[in-house]
């Protein structure tokens, strides 16, 4: 639910709303790093327990009626019990520190994942203590001066930074009559690549004219197994995996060729923007995974040619942020 | 169209109960219906069970909710069946009956945890009819268990409602048993607002609506008839009829006539109340000022009509009114705990001339009936001169004859009181006083059965006497010219030891298996603290509490008042719960050492206790050194332990932590022999 749509509603339903937004902003914003006061926590009976209380005013009517006393001390017992449970509610969620939020960035389609880090620095426990932008999504108890981390997930749809929507910490705790709650405004944001396109045309490579591929035989890197042969050096026998197919094996080796490819926006005529962005992921995805080495080159800026996990983050990143 | 039913069936998919919740749902709707279940008749009781099975069966096999059609008929069938057996859903047992037949219905479709929360929920509003029929200790008990299963059953279903957005639950910190330890907390917790809500709650002086008919199981207690047996039923019964605590003298048990129905109308088996009697108020009544008794007596409810009381009554409690015949009749029948003040007149009697009518209905007799008994009073007749002669001449025969006091006598059949004046000779007091009362009829002389509640049993602590539905009795009444009506126990004059002793000790055998003398003496015990159960909360209502409020000086409290007082209450309750208590518990946390250190504490306290003083300033081990200077005790323990104890300090293991306690428990220090 983010805070621009609800605007754009009419009726009972935005009033609601706004006044619900207005409460959130006039208590809030409560950004992380926080630790949930008394201010912080909303406690209101759910549904069940606005049913449970009618059953009681009934109870209480009979009981009334009947002069019937035992009927109404366990009228007034239960009433008085709904009643603690809902400052124990309170008593649950009240205290807790929200340390933190991590997300790891996302391709788009995927799910953008935050890890929020939450510590009970109070000596009692808490229980089901549930997040979720609007329903729960994730649950947990917390122990005593316990650190715990719980995960929302949302959709992602666009890519570049995706800031992580109001959510609310929740508990029903004891009895599920009241819940109390709190809404938190993460400053978090997931950055989302570009989808990768799923056909694409092949690789710029411009290697020393020889085919793409690494030459096999004698050089630093593993590339995979292959039987025994005479003349394998001994040292390259991979013994363990011997053992187990109780066949000799040795590791195969190759030297990465030298081959680089310039991964250019002006290659990809013909596609419109987003999709050239898209092959262009997929482009750096596929160079990474043969371990090519390779440069980006976009209209305003370019990443110079380079290798491994850094280059493609750098890559991924540019590609998620250019400009719209 | 497809899609809503799709969309809702998979939205009801997430809440589906499991298990554990299940069960736990079952086992409250179980506990809290298992008193109404054990009053219905055999067919419903089974008819009850069914669906508790079923679904119990379905919890255990993973099976699906019945089809809907299945379910509808199921409870159509069920309610035929029980407004056929009750005739309607009226009256106390029968409503509760369908609510708790419909509910076990709800089993059948109980899957979700919605559902489950108005199976818990509704149990709960079950266990408070409970009380409707029952607000004895053992059944408040019993309620507060049930409360305790539902309370553990909401938050069983709090946690799986909560959990379920994991695709495994976490391993249940939550033990089942930490749970009911909960629920016990939060009940005491609780306890002290539902108490000052109990006190200060605006009660309702009349109901608003009308109590129901035959709200109890069955009329208790005397009836409105008398026929052979009908009193040897209640010989049984050892629940109380009603307390009495007397202000001044306790009467002998030989004078405790509580009197309560009287019969004028006999049909030759049975003797009834007669309209007349029982419509007529009294002519002359004793006079308050002269009672020699007054007391206060707690009447527990009979579904019947009859107020108890000493002969003769001086007062009219409020709500009843006195017959002819010094019944005491409450408007309106007694379906719960009443209180009334009484006064008692013992030496009354009223002289004046009894009116025609009257006289002839207390000497009607069914014609035909009973010749051999009409022989022989006719015989006697030619013998005696006075009323009074006859009536000494009747209580000598059954004085000298062989008749037995029995609680075990033959049946008879046409001409009763033939049958047991010559034949079976066996009988209880139920016998002797319609035979004596026809006998006196007979002689021409005006005569009435009273039945009533004869002795008691008068607590040596609590100062009241105990009047149970076993000491019922029923004696005659005749009129003597010059003394009015006068009491004759014709029992007395065949076992003196009932007027005595009272009807139980009286008996040489044993009414039933269980009938032992310590088990009736410990339930005497008991009924003392039911009794002041009772007094002081069962019976609480609109007039107590104001009387309550009058002692505190607080004087006539308006509704308005209360319920400000009863925001402040909660108020009050809420800042102790929020504030009060986290800070409590910090302070007291703050006095908790930390294991090690405990341990540590107290090894040095076994070290001083042996004399053995080191500095404070000394370290672990100079004390060690000191120690082992001191004490013939081997050196290697006193230095494991100090080793233990540092180990423990600066790299924690709950190993070392165990070893250490068990050390400090086993070190014993000696000093040296010097």
């Amino acid at each position: 639910m983010s805070l621009t749509s609800s605007t754009q509603r009419f009726g009972l339903v935005a009033l609601i709303e706004r006044i619900k937004e207005r409460v959130r902003k006039t208590r809030g914003p409560l950004t992380p790093p926080v630790t949930l006061e008394y201010r912080h926590v909303f406690v209101m009976p759910t549904k069940f327990g606005v049913c449970f209380g009618f059953l009681l005013v009934l109870m209480l009517l009979g009981g009334l009626n009947f002069n019937n006393n035992m009927a109404l001390m366990l009228v007034f017992l239960l009433g008085a019990m709904t009643q603690m449970t809902s400052l124990l509610a309170y008593r649950n969620l009240v205290g807790l520190r929200i340390d933190n939020i991590i997300s790891d960035a996302v391709f788009c389609g995927e799910d953008a994942r935050f890890k929020i880090f939450i510590s009970n620095p109070g000596r009692q426990k808490r229980y089901t203590l549930s997040a979720g932008f609007k329903q729960a999504q994730d649950c947990r108890d917390f122990n005593p001066s316990a650190r715990e981390s719980v995960t929302l997930h949302m959709p992602s749809q666009k890519r570049g930074w995706v800031a992580m929507p109001v959510f609310r910490l929740e508990t029903r705790f004891p009895l599920g009559l009241f819940k109390a709650w709190s809404w938190i405004f993460p400053n978090t944001s997931c950055l989302v690549y570009p989808e990768p396109a799923k056909t694409f045309p092949p690789l710029p490579i411009s290697g020393q004219g020889e085919s793409g591929q690494a030459k096999k035989g004698d050089g630093d890197q593993v590339h995979g197994l292959r039987k025994y042969q005479q003349g394998d050096s001994r040292h390259r026998i991979a013994w363990r995996a011997s053992a187990r197919h109780d066949k000799m094996y040795s590791l195969e080796m190759e030297t990465p060729r030298d081959e680089s490819c310039e991964l250019n926006w002006d290659l990809l005529q013909g596609y419109d923007a987003e999709s050239r962005l898209s092959v262009l992921t997929a482009w750096v995805l596929e160079a990474d995974r043969r371990q090519l080495t390779y440069s980006l080159k976009m209209p305003l800026e370019s990443i110079a040619t380079g290798q491994g996990a850094g280059q493609r983050v750098r890559c991924l990143e540019m590609l998620a942020l250019y400009p719209a | 169209m497809t899609s809503l039913f799709r969309r809702r069936k998979k939205r009801s998919a997430i809440n589906l109960l499991d298990q554990q919740s299940s069960l736990w749902v079952i086992a409250t709707l179980v506990f809290s219906m298992l008193p109404q279940w054990a009053s219905m008749p055999v067919h419903l009781m089974l008819i009850t069970l069914l669906p508790v099975v079923w679904r119990l069966l379905a919890a255990f096999g993973h099976w699906k909710p019945m089809p809907m059609l299945v379910r509808v008929l199921a409870a159509a069938v069920a309610v035929a069946v029980l407004v056929l057996t009750y005739g309607g859903i009226m009256g106390r047992r029968a409503a509760v009956s369908m609510l708790v037949l419909m509910l076990a219905m709800k089993l059948l479709e109980t899957f979700t945890i919605r559902d489950a929360r108005v199976v818990v929920s509704l149990s709960l509003f079950v266990c408070a009819t409970q009380f409707l029929f029952s607000q004895e200790l053992p059944m408040i008990l019993y309620i507060v268990a049930c409360v305790l299963t539902a309370l553990t059953a909401l938050m069983v279903l709090q946690r799986r409602e909560a959990f379920q957005v994991l695709p495994e639950p976490p391993e249940s910190s939550h033990q089942i048993r930490s749970e009911l330890g909960f629920g016990l907390r939060l009940m005491l917790m609780a306890l002290p607002i539902g108490i000052a809500f109990f006190m200060l709650f605006p009660r309702w002086g009349s109901p608003l609506w009308g109590m129901p008919e035959n709200a109890l199981d069955a009329k208790t207690g005397l009836s409105d008839s008398m026929s052979p047996g009908s009193i040897q039923g209640l010989f049984m019964d050892d629940s109380p009829a009603f307390r009495v605590s007397f202000q001044g003298d306790v009467p002998r048990q030989s004078e405790m006539y509580w009197r309560g129905p009287v019969f004028w109308d006999f049909d030759g088996a049975s003797w009834k109340s007669s309209y007349l009697s029982r419509n007529l108020p009294a002519v002359k009544k004793p006079d308050p000022n002269k009672a020699l008794f007054r007391y206060e007596v707690q009447m527990e409810p009979t579904e019947q009509r009859w107020l108890f009381a000493l002969d003769y009554p001086a007062l009219t409690p409020k709500g009843a009114r006195m017959s002819i015949d010094y019944q005491l009749i409450s408007r309106r029948s007694i379906t719960q705990l009443r209180s009334y003040t009484m006064a008692s007149d013992p030496l009354f009697s009223d002289k004046s001339e009894l009116p025609q009518v009257i006289r002839r209905t207390a000497v009607e007799l069914p014609k035909g009936f009973n010749p051999r008994t009409r022989q022989l009073i006719s015989d006697w007749q030619a013998e005696t001169a006075s009323d009074s002669e006859m009536v000494a001449r009747a209580l000598r025969y059954f004085n000298q004859q062989q008749f037995h006091y029995t609680l075990n006598p033959p049946l008879l059949s046409d001409d009763t009181v033939d049958e047991f004046l010559f034949d079976t000779r066996e009988g209880f007091c139920e016998h002797y006083a319609s035979a004596f009362t026809v006998m006196m009829r007979m002689a021409g002389i005006p005569a009435r059965v009273v039945t009533g509640y004869m002795g008691g049993w008068n607590s040596e602590f609590g100062d009241y006497t105990l009047v149970r539905q076993s000491d019922a009795h029923a004696w005659s009444e005749v009129w003597i010219k010059g003394s009015g009506w006068t009491r004759i126990d014709p029992t007395a004059a065949v076992a003196p030891e009932r007027v005595e002793r009272g009807s139980v000790s009286s008996l040489a055998e044993r009414r039933y298996f269980f009938d032992f003398e310590w088990l009736r003496d410990s339930k005497n015990a008991f009924d003392l603290l039911q009794r002041g159960w009772n007094q002081w909360v069962i019976a609480f209502d609109a007039g107590r509490q104001s009387s309550m409020f009058s002692q505190f000086g607080w004087g006539l409290w308006g509704a308005g008042k209360l319920v400000v007082a009863l925001m402040v209450v909660l108020l009050l309750a809420s800042m102790c719960f929020v504030w009060l208590l986290p800070w409590l518990m910090k302070v007291f946390a703050a006095r908790q050492l930390d294991p090690v250190q405990r341990e540590w504490l107290r090894f040095r306290q076994k070290l001083s206790k042996a004399n053995i003083e080191a500095p404070d300033s000394s370290t672990p081990t100079e004390l060690a050194g000191i120690a082992n200077s001191q004490l013939k005790y081997s050196g290697n323990v006193i230095n494991r332990i100090v080793e233990l104890y540092l180990h423990c300090r600066y790299s924690a293991s709950a190993g070392e932590l165990n070893e250490l306690s068990e050390m400090v428990q086993q070190f014993q220090p000696r000093r040296l022999q010097t």
